[in-house]
């Protein structure tokens, strides 16, 4: 059956319409692993981008860990966790989330950085206490450059979560991963194809989201 | 009869570790109620550090600084703020608010209500001059002046009695700078708030200050007077050389030409004859005429266009460029003088000509 399969035509819509309950599901629980990997990460990130810019002798240690993380392979960081945490989401999500630290909690200090250092005297000047000037002004004006930092993230993991699959996580990468397994292209060609899609409809998404939130940034002087 | 301090600065010093001379020596100001005080120096005189003390922007390294009677420290700096309006260079408006919630800044902090607050804008947006349509636009949507005119009317916002305006108009074109010198000016008029404004600009000092303080390198107090004082006895040493050697032309400008008493000058009426305007030529020892129909004048023509016999027609007039406006000072009126070629200034009300200014008249007021 195995061989009748592999020696069948290259993809096969028919198995594509017969499946598409199961399709739905995964490429749902994808875009559920990738939302909250990306909603963690982004706790997190602020909570070490907010500790790096009020005591800036954190940031290298910051930045040292997070790079640290970034660089480890993410099939051995899976293996790594595996006999600690087991086949779980939680395994899933620690990996996901390791892996954007590094870039969300750059661009949210670089983001603060870039803020005008007229605006933040005006906003200290009118009475603005510490935590008012970062939610109100700081963060809002570092918006362009953070969702940059969570559109990469985004793609980064919607990659990432299709190599959960060998943990029994994994989306749209259960495809994959059976297809190899029962060598049918049609799976492979499947999942492969909804993770590219995913990520294109993700960052689609986001970029949406950051024009609506910063319509400042459109609107320019007129004649 | 001397009016109540508002800011009061005794002994101010701000040093800085590593720094062989302080920012700012030793300093003792007082700034009274209702007065406009401009700090002017060259670049490093301490004067912006000084204004940022005022609010604790900085801290002083020593020395007491109230206002309203109450030393400053006293207070948690963010409450100190939100009772002092500050402008700062460039404006420093929130690039992601909107015009409206940009002013309503300080009275979100302090907790007004909304009905308060909406009202509060529009008389705000109409005393600086900005339509009301201006206030949902953000601020990069707006030309520099008018970026400035909501940093002032931000600055306004909860009626603090006390100001600090940092180079409020270093970073607009000079044309708009004198308009927005005459608007704050103008407001002063009707507000008495009690003003601290910086600037590098002696100029600007001089035409805003009710007292001028000039700062010399090192943070040090040169001279502390009206500009007329400023002006006719400078101190001999710093402020001498940084008022440099044109301090007679700025005296001038202190002068209003409401001020300064007009002649008529050789006017005749539309119609008229050669001979009343030969006369009239005489009468003033000038070559010229200019012609008026009512308050208004039409042009002007020199002896040797007026034929015998003829009439003073619209048609064959020289239109006249230039002319001061009677709201301006002497020194504009000599500017006038001198790039019209003609030794007098024609003075205007809008369209309505009021009468002419000799180099006479200047030099009269030079001598006084």
């Amino acid at each position: 059956m195995t061989l009748a399969q592999a020696s069948g035509p290259f993809f096969r819509w028919d198995w594509v319409f017969d499946h598409l309950d199961e399709i739905r599901d995964r490429s749902l629980e994808h875009l559920l692993l990738t939302g909250i990997a990306l909603g963690i990460g982004l706790l997190i990130s602020l909570a070490l981008a907010s500790l790096a810019l009020r005591f800036r002798a954190a940031y290298a240690p910051i930045t040292w860990v997070t790079g640290a993380l970034y660089t480890i392979p993410s099939l051995a960081l899976f293996a790594f966790l595996v006999p600690i945490t087991g086949f779980t989401v939680l395994t899933a999500q620690v990996g996901l989330v390791s892996y954007i630290l590094l870039i969300l909690t750059r661009n949210i200090v670089a983001g603060v950085d870039g803020v005008d250092p007229a605006v933040k005297e005006a906003a200290l000047g009118m009475g603005y206490g510490r935590w008012r000037l970062l939610l109100g002004v700081e963060l809002p004006l570092a918006l362009p450059v953070v969702l940059a930092g969570v559109r990469i993230a985004a793609s980064t993991t919607i990659g990432l979560v299709t190599v959960t699959a060998l943990i029994g996580q994994g989306g749209v990468g259960f495809f994959i991963l059976r297809g190899l397994n029962r060598f049918f292209s049609t799976e492979i060609v499947l999942g492969v194809a909804l993770s590219v899609l995913l990520a294109v409809f993700v960052d689609g998404a986001l970029l949406a989201l950051e024009r609506s939130l910063t319509p400042w940034t459109r609107r320019r002087a007129g004649a | 009869m001397r009016r109540t301090v508002m800011i009061g600065l005794d002994a101010v010093t701000k040093s800085y570790p590593g720094e062989d001379r302080p920012a700012v020596d030793r300093l003792t100001i007082q700034v009274e109620e209702g007065e406009i005080v401009a700090l002017v120096g060259p670049s490093g005189c301490g004067k912006t550090t000084t204004l940022k003390m005022i609010n604790r922007l900085i801290e002083p390294t020593s020395g007491i600084i109230t206002v309203g009677g109450r030393d400053i420290t006293s207070m948690p700096p963010p409450q100190l703020r939100r009772s002092i309006g500050y402008v700062i260079q460039q404006a420093g408006l929130f690039p992601h608010r909107t015009v409206f919630q940009n002013i309503a800044t300080v009275p979100r902090l302090l907790g007004w209500d909304r009905t308060r607050i909406r009202a509060r804008i529009d008389e705000l947006l109409d005393l600086v001059d900005l339509g009301p349509g201006m206030g949902d636009r953000y601020p990069n949507e707006l030309s520099g002046g008018q970026q400035q005119r909501v940093g002032v009317a931000r600055a306004l916002a909860a009626d603090p009695p006390v100001i600090l305006m940092d180079e409020p108009f270093g970073a607009v074109d000079p044309i708009v700078r004198a308009r927005l010198q005459g608007e704050l000016l103008r407001m002063q008029s009707r507000l008495h708030k009690t003003i601290v404004l910086v600037t590098h600009d002696i100029d600007e000092a001089i035409r805003l200050g009710d007292r001028v303080a000039i700062l010399a390198p090192g943070g040090r107090l040169a001279q502390f007077a009206t500009p007329e004082q400023i002006l006719r006895d400078p101190e001999a040493g710093f402020v001498e050389g940084f008022l440099g050697p044109d301090r007679g032309l700025r005296r001038l400008s202190l002068i209003p030409l409401r001020n300064v008493e007009l002649v008529e000058g050789p006017v005749v009426e539309l119609g008229s004859g050669r001979g009343e305007a030969l006369d009239a030529m005489t009468r003033h020892g000038l070559d010229w005429v200019v012609v008026r129909a009512g308050d208004r004048l039409l042009g002007w023509a020199s002896a040797a266009e007026i034929d015998a016999g003829a009439r003073l027609e619209a048609g064959s007039l020289q239109p006249i460029r230039g002319g001061a406006s009677i709201d301006g000072s002497l020194r504009d009126a000599l500017d006038t003088m001198v790039t019209g070629h003609t030794g007098v200034a024609l003075v205007f009300d809008g369209d309505r000509y009021l009468g002419m200014i000799t180099i006479d008249a200047v030099n009269r007021e030079m001598l006084r």
